[in-house]
C-alpha cells in the first residue's frame, strides 16, 4: 500500500523533473547553482506562476483561458497610458485590473450562456484583445515616462535579489492552494470539472463556480502583467504572446488534467519553477535562446505522459 | 397511507416532443415505489421535474402536504429529496470523503473544511450503514465497484436525513450479488422511514422490494398497482403491449 500512497502525490512528476533539471544544469554550468541565478529563475517563474495559478483553478473546474496572454499585455498597457497622462498610479493600476475582471466576466458569460467551449471563446477574445492592443499602440512600445514608487510593490527588489513578484506569487499560491484544498468552494471546483452532471444533480452552483474562476484567471493574468511591467517600465504590444501556453504547460507539468477535475496549485508552482529553470539554465549553458520553446515543448509532452501514467494508478 | 409526494397532471414538452402528457404520481411515506417503463417512456423526465432539474409546463407538485416548486436540485436536497443517478452519483477523481459531503460540507466558523471530522464520519458511516470497509477515506471513488458506488450514494442520502430517496437504474450495470446488496440497502432505508422511488426497466429487480408499481409509457401513466395485485409477467405484458400498440 505504501507504493500507492507514493503515487498518490499529484506533484510527483513535477518534483522528479525539477530535480533532474537541477542536477543537469548544475553539472553543465557551475554558475547555475548560485543564489543570483536561482533568484532570477524565481523571478521568471513568479511572473509566469501568478498567471498559472489562476489558469490552474479554472482548468480544475473544467474550463480554459487562452486570453490570459493578451490580458497580461492589456492591463499594463492601460496602466502605462493612464499614468503617462498623469492619473494617480494607484488609481491607474486599480482601473486596469478592473478591466481584467471585466474581460474575465466576458469570457465567462459567453462560455456559460452560449455553451460554446471556453477554448473557442478565449481563443477569440485572445485575438480580439491582442488586436486592440496592436491597434492602440500602432505596434510601438509604451514607455513609462516617470518614476512611480508604487510599482515597486509589484516588480521591485525586496531583499537582496528577491523581487516583490516572488512574494505575490507565494501569497497567491498559498491563498489559492488553501482555497482549493480546504474550502467548500475548492471542493466545488474539483466536482464541477470532474463530473459536471453529478455536480448539477447534487445542487452545486456550477455556473457561479466557473464564472468566479474565469474572473480569477483573468485578474491574476493582469497582476502578472503588472509585475513584469513594473520590472521593465515598458509595455511592448507583443507582451505575453504565447505565455498562455506556458501557463497551461506549468499547470499540466504540475499534474493538472486538461480535462478538468484534477490538479494542484503546488504542482503548478513547481511546474512554473521548472519552466523558469529551463529558461535560465539554457542561457547559462550557452544554448541559443530559440531552443527554449523547443525544450519546454518536449518537457510538456513527457510530463503529460508521466502524469497520465501516475493517474491511472491513482484513479483507475 | 399519507402522501409524501403528490404530482398532479404533470405535462412537459421538449421542443415538439411531448415527454409527459399529464401524469399523476404519488409516493406514500416509507413506501417503495417501482417506476417502470421502456426507454423514453418519461420516467427520468418525471423525476427530474420532481427534483427541480426541469420545470413542468403544467401541473402541481406537493411534498409533505405542501405545494412546492423546486427551482433546482439544491432546493430539493434541502427539502429532503436525494437522487442517485446511474452515472451522475459520484465524482470519480475525487476522494470518497469529498464525495460523501459534496454540497453539504462541514465547515468551521471561519469557513474552512473540517477535513478530519468528515473523513472519520465517512469511514464510520459507510462501515456501519452499508458494510463497506475502506482503508482510507482519501481513496478515490474510481477504486470502488459499481455496487459500492451506489451504496456510497445511498448511504450519503441516509446520513443527510433524506425522507425520499430516488434511485435511477441503480442495478442496471451490477452483478447478481451486487444487485442483491443494493436491494437490501433499499429495504434498510425503508425501515428507517425513508420512501424510495426505484426507476428501472427490469421488473424482476424491483418486484422483490417494491410495495407498489407505477407503469409509464410514451409520457402517460398506463398502470398503478399494489404489488399483490399483479405478477411480474403481467407487468411485462402491459408494457410490451403499450410499447407496440396504439400511439
Amino acid at each position: 500500500m505504501k507504493k500507492k500512497r507514493f503515487f498518490m502525490i499529484k506533484e510527483l512528476g513535477a518534483i522528479i523533473g525539477t530535480v533532474v533539471f537541477l542536477i543537469f544544469f548544475s553539472i553543465m554550468n557551475r554558475n547555475f547553482l548560485t543564489v543570483e541565478n536561482l533568484m532570477s529563475t524565481l523571478t521568471m517563474a513568479s511572473e509566469l506562476g501568478i498567471m498559472a495559478v489562476g489558469i490552474t483553478l479554472l482548468m480544475i473546474s473544467g474550463e480554459f483561458d487562452l486570453s490570459v496572454g493578451s490580458v497580461f499585455a492589456i492591463v499594463p498597457m492601460i496602466s502605462a497610458i493612464s499614468i503617462n497622462s498623469n492619473m494617480n498610479p494607484i488609481l491607474a493600476v486599480s482601473l486596469s485590473l478592473l478591466v481584467a475582471i471585466g474581460i474575465g466576466i466576458m469570457n465567462g458569460v459567453i462560455t456559460i450562456f452560449t455553451g460554446i467551449p471556453s477554448f473557442i471563446t478565449t481563443l477569440g477574445t485572445m485575438m480580439f484583445w491582442r488586436g486592440i492592443i496592436l491597434a492602440v499602440t500602432g505596434g510601438f512600445s509604451i514607455m513609462l515616462e516617470k518614476k512611480v514608487g508604487f510599482l515597486n510593490l509589484f516588480g521591485g527588489l525586496i531583499v537582496g535579489e528577491i523581487r516583490f513578484s516572488t512574494v505575490w506569487f507565494m501569497l497567491f499560491a498559498i491563498l489559492f492552494g488553501i482555497i482549493l484544498e480546504r474550502t467548500r468552494f475548492g471542493n466545488w471546483c474539483f466536482a464541477t470539472g470532474g463530473n459536471l452532471g453529478a455536480s448539477i444533480a447534487l445542487g452545486i452552483p456550477v455556473k457561479s463556480v466557473k464564472m468566479t474562476n474565469f474572473i480569477v484567471s483573468s485578474l491574476l493574468a493582469g497582476i502578472s502583467g503588472i509585475t513584469t511591467f513594473a520590472r521593465f517600465k515598458v509595455v511592448d504590444p507583443t507582451f505575453g504572446q504565447g505565455m498562455e501556453l506556458e501557463a497551461i504547460a506549468s499547470a499540466v507539468i504540475g499534474g493538472t488534467l486538461l480535462s478538468g477535475g484534477y490538479g494542484s496549485i503546488l504542482g503548478t508552482f513547481i511546474g512554473a519553477f521548472m519552466i523558469g529553470m529551463v529558461q535560465s539554465g539554457l542561457v547559462l549553458i550557452g544554448a541559443p535562446a530559440y531552443w527554449y520553446r523547443a525544450f519546454v515543448g518536449v518537457i510538456l509532452v513527457i510530463a503529460a505522459i508521466i502524469n497520465s501514467w501516475i493517474r491511472k494508478r491513482v484513479a483507475g | 397511507m399519507k402522501d409524501l409526494v403528490l404530482m398532479k397532471g404533470i405535462k412537459k414538452s421538449f421542443g415538439k416532443v411531448q415527454a409527459l402528457k399529464g401524469v399523476d404520481f404519488r409516493v406514500g411515506e416509507s413506501e417503495i415505489v417501482g417506476l417502470l417503463g421502456d426507454n423514453g417512456a418519461g420516467k427520468s423526465t418525471l423525476i427530474k421535474i420532481l427534483v427541480g432539474y426541469h420545470q413542468p409546463d403544467e401541473g402541481e407538485i406537493y411534498f409533505k402536504g405542501e405545494r412546492v416548486n423546486f427551482r433546482s436540485p439544491w432546493d430539493a436536497r434541502a427539502a429532503g429529496i436525494e437522487t442517485v443517478y446511474q452515472d451522475l452519483a459520484l465524482v470519480n477523481l475525487m476522494p470518497i470523503w469529498r464525495n460523501f459531503f459534496l454540497g453539504r460540507e462541514l465547515r468551521t466558523s471561519l469557513g474552512f473544511l473540517k477535513v478530519r471530522e468528515m473523513k472519520k464520519i465517512t469511514l464510520e458511516f459507510l462501515k456501519k450503514e452499508v458494510g463497506i470497509t475502506l482503508r482510507s477515506a482519501d481513496e478515490t471513488v474510481a477504486f470502488l465497484s459499481g455496487g459500492e458506488r451506489q451504496a456510497v450514494a445511498i448511504a450519503r442520502a441516509i446520513y443527510f436525513g433524506a425522507s425520499l430517496l430516488i434511485l435511477d437504474e441503480p442495478t442496471a450495470a451490477l452483478s447478481v450479488g451486487e444487485t442483491r446488496m443494493i436491494l437490501n440497502h433499499i429495504l434498510e432505508a425503508k425501515k428507517k422511514g425513508i420512501a424510495v422511488v426505484f426507476i428501472t426497466h427490469n421488473i424482476y429487480h424491483v418486484y422483490e422490494v417494491a410495495d407498489r408499481l407505477v407503469l409509464l409509457e410514451k409520457g402517460e401513466k398506463i398502470g398503478d398497482y399494489m404489488k399483490d395485485e399483479i405478477t411480474p409477467e403481467k407487468v411485462m405484458d402491459i408494457i410490451a403491449a403499450a410499447a407496440l400498440g396504439k400511439p
